[in-house]
C-alpha cells in the first residue's frame, strides 16, 4: 500500500506525522521561562488550555495524515478531505505556535525565554506545515453525498453552534492582548481545517434542511452567552454595542445589500431612534418627557426614523445612482449640524445641542429593573447583560423582518432593481415605491435599535453620529458580505469587538480599515460570507465558480427530492 | 514508522529528560517574587489617549503616573502597592464607558482620575458611582455633571464624582471680569457649539452684561471648517473691542490668524482650551500677540507646590509636555492617595474599602496640592477656585493676572 | 448690511468659492470620463497640500526671503511640488484601485474611494510626522508665511482686500483658462472629449483610453494641488482631514454647475462659495452648512443636470 505512493509524497507524509506528533508531546514540556507569558506555559505534564488548544489541533492533523495513508481512491474511507485536512492543520499549527513564540517574546521581553519545549513545538509544526505541503489534493469528500437521519443533522447543527458560543465565550474571555491574538490565530487555524475536511459543506446542507432548528440553536446560543460571563460587565458591555451596531448595519444592509442603493449617512437614522428615545425618556434633560410603555417608545423612534427616511427619500430616490450615496452623506451631516443646533439658541430646544441628553433613566420592564444585576440559576447577569437580552429580541424580530422581507415578492423586486432598474421597471416592478420602502423600511430597523442604545448608554449627544459611524456601517456589511444576515453579524462583530480586544493597534486602526475596504473590494467583493448571487454577479467572467454554485445547488436539490420522496 | 519519526521521537523524550533536571526553576521563579507580598490597590485613568487630543489626556495619565510612583516610593501606604491602569477613552462617550465598565470589574480598581471631556464624563460617571468607586475629574467643566441639569435647582449627580478644575459656571465669569476691568465693553462672542465652548460662552455672557458690558456679536463656527472669514466679517462689522472664543486651540489659533489677517485688530479671549503653545504657533507669534486665556490654577512659578510638581515632572521622562491638566491630574491621583492611607489602613481588600475612599474624599483637605487648596463642597466641586489670566507676550504665555473666582 | 460688509463677504465668498472651483474640476473631469465619483480627490488635494509643504521644508524652511525670491523661486517650486504629490497619488490610486474594478458593479469602485480616502488621511496623520524634521502632522500645521502675498492686502476705501484672497481668485482664472486650453486645443484633450462621450467608439478610433483615463486623474490631481496651496496661504493652516469637507463641498459645486461638466464645476464651485458667504452674514452662522447641502438636494430634486447642464444624467 505504502509502495503505491510517490516518494515524494511518501516523505512529506512521514515528515509531516512526525511533525504533528512532536507538536503533540511537545505541550507536556514546558514552552516559555516566565508564569507571565499567555496563561502559564512552565509546567511539565500539565499543558495550559492554550497547550491543549493547539495539542487538539495537533491530534486532527495527525488522525489526517494517518486516514489519508489508509484511504486511497477508491478504498477506504474518503468521507472527508484527509489530504487537505492535513496541510491546512499543518500550517494552521505552524501560525498558532509562531504567534505562540512572539507572545511569549513580547510578554516576557525577548525569545530567549521561550523553553527548549516551544521550539521543538515550532519545529514540529513547520515540518507538519512542510510535509503537508507535498501531500496532493484530496478528491472531493462524499460525507455530503451520505444521507444523515434527520436527528443526526439537528444533533450536528447543536454541536456546531455550541462549540460557536464556547468560542465566542472563549475569545472574549482572554484577558490580555497575547492571549486574545493567540486564540484568535488558534481559532482561524481551527475553523480552516474544518472547513477543508468538507464538513461545512456537509453542515450548508443540513442547515439549509433544518432552518428552523439552526435559528432556534442560534439564538439560544445567543442568549446562553451572558451566562458564561459570570458577573463580568465589561464584555457584555461590549456585547451589547456588537447586537446595536449589527442590527443597524442590518437595516443598511436592505438598502446597500438587497436594492443596491449606497446610504453614506446612514448613522442619522440610529441617531433619529436614539434621540427620540432619549427626549421622549424621563431623564431630567428630556424636553417631551412624557410617561408611554418602552415598546411605545421603539414603535415612535422607529416612526420618526423612518419617516426621516421618506424625507429624505423622496426627493433624491429619483435620481439614483452615485448622487444618492453623496446626498444621503450630505443629509447625515444635516441630521448631525441640525441635533447641534436644536439647542435653544440656534433653534428650538429639543436636543440640548451639544450636550446631548444625560440621565437616561433605567428601563423597568415588568417589575424588572434593567439597571440592577439580577441572580439567575446561580449566575450573576449584570445590567449590560439585561439590555444585552433585550437587544437579541430587538435583534430576532429585525432578522426576522429582513429574511421575510428577502424572500418576498418585495425581496425579489428589490434584487430586480439592484441587477437591472431599467429591465426591472420594464417588468412592472413598482421601482420607486420599492425604493422608498427599502429606505423607510431600513431607517424604522435603525430607528429601533437607537432606541434601545439610548437606554443602554444612558447618554445620547450629537458627536456619536458622525459620518465615519457610516462608513463602519457601510464598512460591517462590506466586509460581512452584502446581503446576508450571517455575514453582517460576523462584520459587525469583527469591527466592534476587535478595536476593543486589541486597544495597542487602536493609533491604526482606520488605516488599515481604509486598506481593508479597497483591498475587500478588489479581491472579495462580495464579503466574508456571500450571498450567491451576489458572489455570481461580482465574478460573471469567472466560468468555475457558476459550475460549483450549479453543482451545489444540483446536490442540493437532490436532497430535497429524496427527503421529499420519502415523506410522501 | 520511518527513522526520521523515530529519531524525533527519541529527541523529543531524550529532551523532556533533560530538561526535568531544572523542574524546580520555575517553582523558584514564582516563589522568588512573592517574598513580600503587598495588596495592590488601582487608580484607573479615563483619558484620550489617541486621537487629536491625546497630547492633553496623556499629560493626565502622566500626572497620575508621577504622583503613584512617588506614593510607591516614599512607601505612602504601608503594606498596600499602588498600580495605575490608563485607559483610552478616544474623546468617545461610548469608548469611555467601556473603559469605566472595564474598570468597575476588576476589584482592585478604588477610584479613577479622567475625564477629559465633559461629554464622556456623562456616561462614565454614573457607571463608576454604582460601584462605589471614586471619581476625581481634573478637566471636566460642564456644571451639569455636578449639579444636574437646572443650576438654579441643583441636584447632586453622582455621590462619587468629585471636580478639581473649575466648571464653565466660574471660569466664564472670571473672565468676563478681567475684560470689564481692562475698560472693554463690547465684546463679540464665538463657539464652537460643543459641549465645552458652548458653556462656556453662555456664562460668560450671562456675566458680562450683568457687570455692564455689551455682547454686539454672538457667532458660532463649525469645528470641521478651515475657512472663518465669514464669521469674522460679520463680527468685524460690529466693532467689538474683543472676541470671546469658546473652544479649543485647534480651532482658536487659526481663527485669531484669519481675525488679525481680515484686519480685525483686538484681543482674541477664550478658556483653558486655548492655554497650549500650539495655540500661538498656529495663530503665528503676531497675531497671537495680546491674545488672552484664562485657566484653572495659580501659575506654576508662583506656588512652591506647583513648582515642585513643575520639576518632578520634567525629572519623570515623560514624552509628552503637562498639558492644560496635568497639575490637576497630580493632585487628583494625591488626593485619593491620601484618603486611601485611611480607608486602606484597616482594609483587607481594594473592593471593601470603595464606599469609605468616597465619604474620605468628600471630607479632604489640603492647602499644599500643586494647584493650590483643595476641598470639596457638597456637589463634589472644589472649593478652592484660583484662576490665572495668561496672556501671549513675545510669543509665549505669561500671567497676567491671578484672582479667585466667585 | 452696509455695501463696505457687502463687498468684504463678496471677496470672502469668491476666494472660497474658487477654493471649490478648483477642486470641483477634478470630480467633474474624472465623471465626465469614468462615471465614477472619485471620493478620495478630497484627499488628493489634502495631499497636494502636504505636497507644497514638504517643498519648503526640505528648502530649509526659509522665512526670511525677499517678496521676489519668495514669488519667483520658492512658490512655483511649492506649487510645483505639490502638483507632483497630487497627481503621483491620483495616479497610483487609479493604477492600483480604480482600474482593476472597471466594468465590476458600481458599487464597487465607491466603497473602495472612500477606502482611500480614510486610508490617505490616517496615512499622513500616522506617517507624515514621523520623517525626521517634520512637523507632528496629527494636528494642523501653521503653513509657511510666502512673503509678498500672506499678510499683504490691498486697501480700497474702507474695505481691505487680502492678497491671498487674490491670488486664491487669480489661480481659479489661470488654471480655467490653461484648462480651457487643454482640453479643446490638445490632443489629449480631445481624447477627453472623445472618450466621455462614446468610449467603446472612441477606442475604436484608436484612441488609447487607459491614458485618456490617467490624464483626466492627472488634471484634475493638478488643479487640486493647486488649490491646496491656495488653501494653505488663504487659511494658514493644513492638516490631514483638510480634504474631507472641502472634496464634500467641491463635490456640491459640482453637481450644481452639472456633473460632467466643467464650465459647470467653475460656475458651481464660485457659487456655492457666495451661498456659504451670504447665508452666513444674512443668517445663523450654525445653519451655514445645511444651506449648502440643501442646496445640492434641491438642486438634484428640480434640476438634476445641474446649473449649466450635466453631460450624462441618467447613468445609474
Amino acid at each position: 500500500m505504502i509502495a503505491r505512493l510517490s516518494a515524494y509524497e511518501r516523505v512529506g507524509r512521514f515528515a509531516a506525522i512526525a511533525g504533528a506528533a512532536l507538536v503533540l508531546l511537545s505541550v507536556m514540556l514546558p514552552w516559555a521561562y516566565g508564569k507571565r507569558a499567555l496563561d502559564d506555559m512552565t509546567y511539565f505534564f500539565g499543558p495550559s488550555p492554550l497547550q491543549l488548544c493547539g495539542a487538539g489541533v495537533a491530534a486532527v492533523c495527525l488522525a489526517a495524515l494517518i486516514a489519508g495513508l489508509v484511504a486511497l481512491p477508491g478504498r477506504g474511507p474518503t468521507m472527508l478531505c484527509w489530504n487537505d485536512m492535513a496541510r491546512v492543520g499543518g500550517i494552521g499549527l505552524a501560525f498558532y505556535v509562531g504567534a505562540v513564540l512572539v507572545a511569549v517574546a513580547v510578554a516576557t521581553g525577548g525569545l530567549v525565554n521561550v523553553e527548549a519545549g516551544g521550539w521543538l513545538a515550532f519545529g514540529g509544526a513547520v515540518l507538519a506545515a512542510l510535509g503537508g505541503l507535498t501531500l496532493p489534493d484530496s478528491p472531493q469528500a462524499t460525507l455530503s453525498h451520505f444521507l444523515t437521519p434527520s436527528w443526526g443533522q439537528i444533533a450536528a447543527i447543536v454541536v456546531a453552534i455550541a462549540s460557536a458560543l464556547f468560542a465566542a465565550a472563549a475569545a472574549v474571555n482572554q484577558g490580555d492582548v497575547e492571549d486574545f491574538v493567540v486564540f484568535g490565530v488558534w481559532l482561524a487555524a481551527a475553523i480552516f481545517l474544518v472547513r477543508a475536511s468538507g464538513v461545512f459543506a456537509w453542515l450548508s446542507l443540513a442547515a439549509a434542511g433544518n432552518r428552523q432548528v439552526l435559528v432556534m440553536a442560534a439564538f439560544v446560543a445567543a442568549f446562553a452567552f451572558p451566562f458564561t460571563q459570570n458577573g463580568s460587565d465589561a464584555n457584555m458591555s461590549v456585547a451589547a454595542q456588537v447586537l446595536t451596531f449589527a442590527g443597524t448595519a442590518i437595516g443598511l444592509n436592505i438598502v446597500v445589500g438587497l436594492v443596491g442603493l449606497l446610504d453614506l449617512g446612514y448613522i442619522a437614522f440610529l441617531g433619529a431612534g436614539a434621540f427620540t428615545a432619549a427626549v421622549l425618556s424621563k431623564s431630567a434633560f428630556a424636553t417631551l418627557s412624557v410617561d408611554l410603555p418602552f415598546p411605545v417608545v421603539v414603535v415612535i423612534s422607529g416612526t420618526v426614523a423612518s419617516l426621516l427616511g421618506l424625507l429624505i427619500g423622496t426627493p433624491t430616490l429619483r435620481v439614483s445612482g452615485d448622487y444618492l450615496a453623496i446626498v444621503t452623506l450630505a443629509f447625515g451631516e444635516i441630521f448631525r449640524i441640525t441635533m447641534n443646533n436644536l439647542d435653544g439658541t440656534d433653534g428650538p430646544n429639543i436636543t440640548h445641542g451639544s450636550n446631548g441628553v444625560p440621565g437616561i433613566p433605567n428601563l423597568n420592564l415588568f417589575g424588572f429593573d434593567f439597571g440592577q444585576s439580577h441572580e439567575i440559576l446561580g449566575v450573576t447577569l449584570t445590567r449590560h447583560a439585561n439590555y444585552y437580552m433585550l437587544l437579541l429580541v430587538v435583534i430576532a424580530l429585525i432578522i426576522v423582518v429582513f429574511t421575510n422581507l428577502n424572500h418576498s415578492r418585495i425581496g425579489r423586486g428589490w434584487v430586480a432593481i439592484r441587477e437591472d432598474e431599467m429591465a426591472a421597471e420594464a417588468m412592472g416592478v413598482n421601482t420607486f415605491a420599492l425604493k422608498l420602502l427599502a429606505f423607510a423600511g431600513g431607517a424604522f430597523l435603525a430607528g429601533v435599535a437607537g432606541s434601545v442604545k439610548a437606554y443602554t448608554d444612558t447618554s445620547v449627544s450629537p458627536d456619536q453620529y458622525v459620518f465615519l459611524e457610516s462608513a463602519f456601517l457601510l464598512a460591517a456589511v462590506v466586509l460581512g458580505g452584502m446581503g446576508t444576515v450571517m455575514g453582517v453579524l460576523i462584520g459587525a462583530t469583527i469591527l466592534k469587538l476587535l478595536p476593543e480586544k486589541l486597544r495597542f493597534f487602536d493609533d491604526y486602526r482606520l488605516l488599515l480599515f481604509g486598506a481593508l475596504m479597497v483591498l475587500m473590494m478588489r479581491f472579495r467583493p462580495e464579503g466574508i460570507i456571500a450571498d450567491e448571487r451576489r458572489q455570481l454577479e461580482f465574478h460573471d467572467e469567472d466560468e468555475e465558480l457558476a459550475e460549483d454554485v450549479e453543482t451545489e445547488l444540483v446536490v442540493h436539490q437532490a436532497h430535497h427530492n429524496l427527503e421529499g420522496g420519502k415523506r410522501s | 514508522m520511518t527513522k526520521t519519526a523515530k529519531a524525533a521521537i527519541i529527541a523529543a523524550v531524550a529532551a523532556s529528560v533533560a530538561l526535568a533536571g531544572c523542574g524546580t526553576r520555575d517553582e523558584s521563579n514564582s516563589a522568588g517574587g512573592d517574598t513580600v507580598e503587598k495588596k495592590v490597590v488601582t487608580i484607573g485613568t479615563i483619558s484620550p489617549l489617541t486621537g487629536d487630543l491625546s497630547a492633553v489626556g496623556s499629560g493626565i495619565r502622566n500626572g497620575v503616573d508621577l504622583a503613584v510612583k512617588q506614593a510607591n516610593a516614599s512607601d505612602a501606604i504601608p503594606g498596600w502597592e499602588i498600580k495605575i491602569e490608563p485607559m483610552d477613552d478616544e474623546a468617545k462617550p461610548d469608548t469611555g464607558k467601556n473603559a469605566a465598565t472595564k474598570l468597575a470589574a476588576d476589584d482592585t480598581v478604588i477610584a479613577v482620575v479622567g475625564t477629559m471631556n465633559s461629554s464622556v464624563a456623562q456616561p462614565v460617571a454614573p457607571v463608576l458611582n454604582a460601584a462605589d468607586i471614586s471619581m476625581v475629574s481634573p478637566a471636566n467643566t460642564s456644571p451639569a455633571l455636578t449639579k444636574g441639569a437646572d443650576l438654579n435647582a441643583p441636584v447632586r449627580q453622582n455621590k462619587s464624582f468629585f471636580r478639581l478644575c473649575a466648571s464653565d459656571d466660574k471660569q466664564g465669569p472670571f473672565a468676563a471680569d478681567y475684560l470689564l476691568e481692562q475698560g472693554i465693553k463690547k465684546v463679540a462672542t464665538i463657539h464652537d457649539k460643543k459641549v465645552y465652548g458652548q458653556g462656556l460662552v453662555e456664562e460668560f455672557t450671562k456675566a458680562f452684561t450683568a457687570g455692564g458690558g455689551e455682547i454686539v456679536a454672538a457667532e458660532t463656527i463649525n469645528p470641521e471648517d478651515k475657512d472663518y472669514n465669514t464669521v469674522i466679517s460679520k463680527v468685524k462689522s460690529a466693532s467689538p473691542e474683543a472676541i470671546y472664543y469658546g473652544g479649543e486651540y485647534p480651532q482658536a489659533g487659526p481663527l485669531s490668524q484669519q481675525a488679525k489677517a481680515a484686519g480685525l485688530k483686538i484681543p482674541l479671549m477664550g478658556g483653558d482650551g486655548l492655554y497650549d503653545a500650539a495655540y500661538i504657533e498656529l495663530a503665528g507669534k503676531d497675531a497671537a500677540e495680546g491674545d488672552l486665556t484664562t485657566s484653572v490654577g495659580a501659575p506654576v512659578d508662583s506656588l512652591e507646590s506647583a513648582k515642585a510638581f513643575a520639576e518632578a515632572y520634567a525629572a519623570g521622562g515623560y514624552a509628552e509636555g503637562i498639558g492644560p491638566y496635568g497639575a490637576y491630574s497630580y493632585d487628583a491621583a494625591n488626593v485619593i492617595i491620601s484618603a486611601l492611607k485611611t480607608t486602606l489602613a484597616s482594609a483587607t481588600d481594594a473592593k471593601s474599602a470603595r464606599a469609605a475612599t468616597v465619604d474620605a474624599i468628600q471630607s479632604f483637605t489640603t492647602t499644599t496640592a500643586a494647584t493650590g487648596d483643595i476641598s470639596f463642597d457638597e456637589f463634589g466641586d472644589n472649593t478652592n477656585q484660583v484662576m490665572t489670566v495668561y496672556k501671549v507676550e513675545g510669543g509665549e504665555w505669561k500671567a497676567a493676572y491671578t484672582g479667585t473666582a466667585m | 448690511m452696509t455695501p463696505d460688509l457687502f463687498f468684504e463677504q463678496l471677496v470672502n465668498g469668491l476666494s472660497l468659492g474658487s477654493l471649490y472651483a478648483l477642486i470641483a474640476v477634478g470630480y467633474t473631469v474624472v465623471y465626465g470620463i469614468v462615471q465614477l465619483i472619485n471620493f478620495a480627490h478630497g484627499e488628493i488635494f489634502m495631499m497636494g497640500a502636504f505636497g507644497a509643504y514638504t517643498v519648503w521644508l526640505l528648502a530649509g524652511s526659509p522665512t526670511e526671503l525677499s517678496a521676489a525670491a519668495a514669488l519667483g523661486l520658492l512658490l512655483p517650486a511649492m506649487i510645483l511640488g505639490g502638483i507632483l504629490v497630487a497627481v503621483g497619488t491620483a495616479l497610483l490610486t487609479e493604477r492600483f484601485a480604480y482600474r482593476p474594478l472597471r466594468g465590476a458593479p458600481r458599487l464597487a469602485p465607491l466603497i473602495s474611494a472612500i477606502g482611500i480616502s480614510v486610508f490617505l488621511q490616517e496615512f499622513v496623520r500616522l506617517f507624515y510626522g514621523r520623517i525626521p524634521g517634520f512637523p507632528d502632522s496629527k494636528r494642523a500645521i501653521p503653513f509657511p508665511h510666502i512673503e509678498g502675498i500672506s499678510g499683504n492686502s490691498i486697501q480700497l476705501g474702507d474695505v481691505s482686500i487680502k492678497m491671498t484672497s487674490v491670488f486664491t481668485v487669480a489661480a481659479l482664472l489661470i488654471c480655467t483658462a490653461f484648462l480651457w486650453y487643454y482640453i479643446n486645443r490638445t490632443k489629449t484633450g480631445r481624447a477627453m472629449i472623445a472618450t466621455s462621450q462614446d468610449p467603446d467608439t472612441a477606442r475604436l478610433m484608436g484612441i488609447d483610453v487607459d491614458r485618456v483615463i490617467m490624464s483626466a486623474f492627472a488634471v484634475g490631481a493638478a488643479l487640486a494641488a493647486v488649490a491646496g496651496v491656495a488653501h494653505g496661504m488663504y487659511i494658514g493652516n493644513i492638516d490631514f482631514k483638510m480634504g474631507f469637507m472641502a472634496g464634500l463641498k467641491a463635490f456640491t459645486a459640482a453637481v450644481l454647475g452639472g456633473i460632467g461638466n466643467i464650465n459647470g464645476a467653475v460656475v458651481g464651485g464660485v457659487v456655492l462659495g457666495l451661498v456659504e458667504a451670504f447665508a452666513g452674514q444674512v443668517g445663523d452662522t450654525a445653519w451655514k452648512d445645511v444651506w449648502a447641502f440643501v442646496i445640492l438636494i434641491l438642486v438634484l430634486v428640480f434640476r438634476p443636470q445641474g446649473l449649466l447642464g450635466a453631460k450624462v444624467v441618467d447613468r445609474a
